[in-house]
């Protein structure tokens, strides 16, 4: 049945994908909910709740407020805490609460920042998208917001755009990312993991824009189109990922974000003529990216008959997913995806 | 900007009154800030006992949780515990359903394809939805219904309603409704006692199950004790409930109304004059005189044990913890430790422990874990050495910590023996 899980758990939602891409921005997020998305976004989507304090809040909604629509109550909790805590902007992130009783954001957007005179960003999540659609929401905003200035471009300063323990799953991959550039004498700027909101006003800076992830293409369009700033898709890290074994004329299945496991796909062909690797993925496809086969997944039933039917003789997904094809005999990699899983390599 | 976390000393609020608490006390007058500490208590299905692990508490469940994705990411800490491995299932919803509502007519389908899917026939399914079923008005009992007649089984909802957490029926008031709601009446039997009110048994060694057996009483049912859903069935049998957490009066209520079984009401308390009271109150009811020396010479052995061990202690007491961290604060003080902090949520039942602990320790501060500027909380010169709760142990990162936290439940003197034992284990450097 469509929507019905019988192995997996929800995947993050796009209210964590949103929270993921500001966490380490220095802004006050407020996550328009009544606790328990908060919960979910703190106790279990974000990795680096655990390890650092970030101004998180809940809008703490009750009934009443979304019954009456109390929009001027969060305008006055958001003023009380502008004035407590020390922040560069304000964001307010969208749950299932707001999009039921039509919220407008723009209303909210403009009362705060007429009141608190910080940069509010709003983001129209609605809880039943996928975290990389509110990624996407999140790094345009962002970047539409903060990196206005056109600057002039320092050669060897390259932006990794896409960069959040969602998509990448390690928290270390910031900095592996940084050192390995450093390492050929460039400078590398991981937006959102390791860099913060002055990097982000300097974007305009960089050389080209690396991307990590498929829900930062639009930002990195966006870039593009507004500065110039040209942009791969690729994740450097790629090789890490592969274990070695002979991949040579083998049947491969890759599952993971797309660009990731796109990278993950052309590791393995540099070690295995011949190897013929499907790629498929629970999230959002760009089309560009796409190769003939490739598949979008959407429930349990998609990936049990791809996996099932195919003869695969490697399988690379979260291993959560193993149970769920108890017949397969190949080799089964493990390619941890935070947002599937919730956990970390 | 002060950077400072905001706090009330006891005296300070007691002076006020539950009339004049601050605003930064109020959840409902600020932003909520997110620490550990306010995951649990902010969250009705994060940690611990939400509603979703306490909605399988009936032997052989499963559950089927219908709402939008976002509201079961975080089941899968659940689901990989092996009890509930294989217990949990999940309906997504999107836009369309909300505004259509075709998700509701998606559920008995759906019920029945879980069902025909476990190996082991389930007792019973408990369909989880929420705050969005809430604003639609959803008649999630009707629904049920319409499944029950598709798997023959019972089908219970169970509300997962963040938005009323501070209303008159809270989730977890709700969830201890739904669980009992399954009991069919029965004939009574004169020795059979429910307690009501946690998910998770009382210690082993907790000393109310002897004085019930002193009472004359032969079986003590707890929905965790019960094997099978047949054993479930017996609570039903009870001459009286005994309620042990306030969020049970509501289905203990239920009981009386629906199954004729009426109820008792006590309290987690750890100061032990008032446990002996509750005790002889207890007594006086059910027509017996308890002797309580043996248990409470232990727990006092425990207490001096610890003050021998630790003579200076400055306790932090948190909330994510088993005990309200007022009550258990002003037992402290009154066994003559010292408590300068206490993390906790004002409510007006515990009121009257803050109003004991103002003419007591006057200087002791409050703060709410909920609070924006939490954010700047700096232990530094609180001269606390030793931390009960989560949450304490959160803020106190470089002091020993009792978590306090355990499914098993402590209560009685065997909860104060059993504290005072960690604490002294905790000092110790030893794990809980």
């Amino acid at each position: 049945m469509r929507g019905l899980r019988k192995y997996l758990t929800p995947f993050a939602p796009d209210q964590s994908g949103a929270v993921s891409v500001l966490y380490e921005l220095g802004g006050i997020i407020v996550i328009c909910d009544a606790g328990g998305c908060t919960g979910n976004v703190c106790g279990f989507d974000e990795p680096r709740w655990f390890e650092r304090k970030s101004a998180v809040f809940s809008a703490g909604l009750r009934d009443m407020d979304a019954i009456l629509g109390r929009d001027d109550r969060l305008v006055d909790k958001l003023v009380d805490a502008a004035e407590k805590v020390e922040a560069g902007f304000a964001a307010i992130i969208g749950t299932p609460v707001p999009a039921v009783i039509g919220t407008d954001y723009q209303a909210l957007k403009r009362m705060c920042e007429k009141k608190t005179e910080l940069p509010v960003l709003t983001v129209d999540t609605d809880g039943m998208e996928l975290y990389d659609v509110g990624e996407r929401k999140a790094y345009v905003e962002l970047f539409k917001g903060f990196a206005k200035e056109k600057l002039p471009v320092e050669p060897g300063r390259i932006g990794i755009l896409g960069m959040t323990p969602q998509d990448v799953s390690d928290l270390g991959a910031s900095d592996k990312i940084q050192e390995k550039f450093r390492a050929q004498g460039l400078t590398a700027v991981c937006y959102g993991m390791g860099d913060g909101l002055d990097e982000v006003k300097k974007a305009s800076s960089v050389e080209k824009n690396i991307v990590v992830s498929q829900a930062a293409l639009e930002c990195a369009k966006y870039l593009k189109k507004t500065f110039g700033t040209p942009y791969e898709a690729g994740y450097p890290l790629a090789d890490e990922l592969v274990p070695d074994m002979d991949y040579a004329g083998k049947k491969v299945l890759v599952v993971h974000q797309q660009v990731i496991a796109d990278s993950i796909r052309a590791e393995i062909r540099k070690r295995g003529e011949g190897a013929a690797v499907t790629v498929a993925s629970w999230f959002s496809m760009d089309k560009d990216l796409l190769e003939e086969g490739d598949v979008s997944l959407r429930d349990e039933e998609d990936y049990i008959e791809l996996a099932e039917s195919n003869g695969f003789d490697v399988i690379f997904a979260d291993p959560c997913m193993k149970r769920m094809t108890p017949g397969f005999d190949g080799e089964f990699v493990d390619a941890v995806h935070f947002a599937v899983s919730g956990k970390c390599r | 900007m002060k950077k400072e976390a905001y706090f009330a000393t006891v005296e300070d609020l007691a002076r006020g009154g539950l009339e004049a608490i601050p605003s930064q006390m109020i959840s409902g007058k600020h932003l909520i800030y997110s620490s550990p500490a306010t995951l649990a208590f902010n969250s009705p299905g994060a940690e611990g006992f939400g509603v979703k692990r306490a909605g399988l508490a009936v032997p052989d469940s499963i559950m089927l949780i219908v709402a939008p994705g976002c509201c079961g990411r975080n089941t899968s800490l659940i689901s990989s515990m092996p009890e509930y491995n294989d217990r949990f299932f999940y309906l997504m919803m999107d836009e369309t359903d909300i505004v259509t509502g075709r998700h509701l007519k998606k559920i008995p389908k759906a019920v029945k394809e879980i069902c025909d899917c476990c190996e082991k026939k389930p007792s019973v399914v408990m369909i989880c939805i929420t705050c969005v079923d809430a604003l639609l008005g959803t008649d999630m009992e009707r629904v049920c219904r319409k499944a029950e007649e598709k798997v023959d089984i019972p089908v219970r909802p169970c509300y997962m309603y963040a938005l009323t957490r501070e209303g008159r029926k809270p989730p977890m008031v709700h969830v201890r409704q739904s669980l009992y709601s399954l009991l069919e009446p029965q004939k009574k039997k004169g020795n059979v006692v429910n307690l009501l009110g946690f998910f998770s048994p009382l210690v082993d060694d907790c000393e109310l199950y002897e004085l019930l057996h002193q009472a004359g009483v032969k079986t003590v049912h707890e929905i965790s004790r019960c094997r099978d859903y047949e054993e479930y069935q017996t609570m039903s049998q009870a001459n009286f409930n005994l309620v042990l957490h306030p969020e049970a009066r509501f289905a203990a209520e239920d009981f009386h109304d629906r199954l004729k079984i009426p109820f008792i009401e006590l309290r987690r308390l750890y100061q032990m004059d008032k446990i002996e009271n509750q005790y002889r109150a207890l007594g006086q009811v059910l027509g017996v005189d308890f002797d309580q020396k043996k248990y409470k010479a232990e727990a006092l052995e425990a207490v001096e044990q610890f003050r021998e061990d630790c003579p200076d202690a400055v306790f932090a007491v948190g909330e994510c913890m088993n005990g309200d961290p007022f009550e258990l604060g002003l037992a402290l003080v009154r066994y003559g430790f010292k408590v300068p902090e206490i993390y906790g949520t004002i409510t007006a039942e515990n009121f009257v422990y803050i109003r004991n602990l103002a003419k007591l320790s006057p200087n002791t501060r409050v703060f709410s874990n909920m609070e924006p500027t939490m954010l700047y909380y700096d232990p530094v010169s609180s001269g606390v050495n030793i931390t009960i709760g989560k949450d304490a142990g959160y803020y106190h990162q470089d002091q020993p910590n009792a978590v306090w936290n355990q499914d098993r439940q402590p209560y009685g003197y065997a909860g104060v023996r059993r504290l005072f034992e960690t604490l002294t284990a905790t000092v110790k450097g030893e794990k809980e």
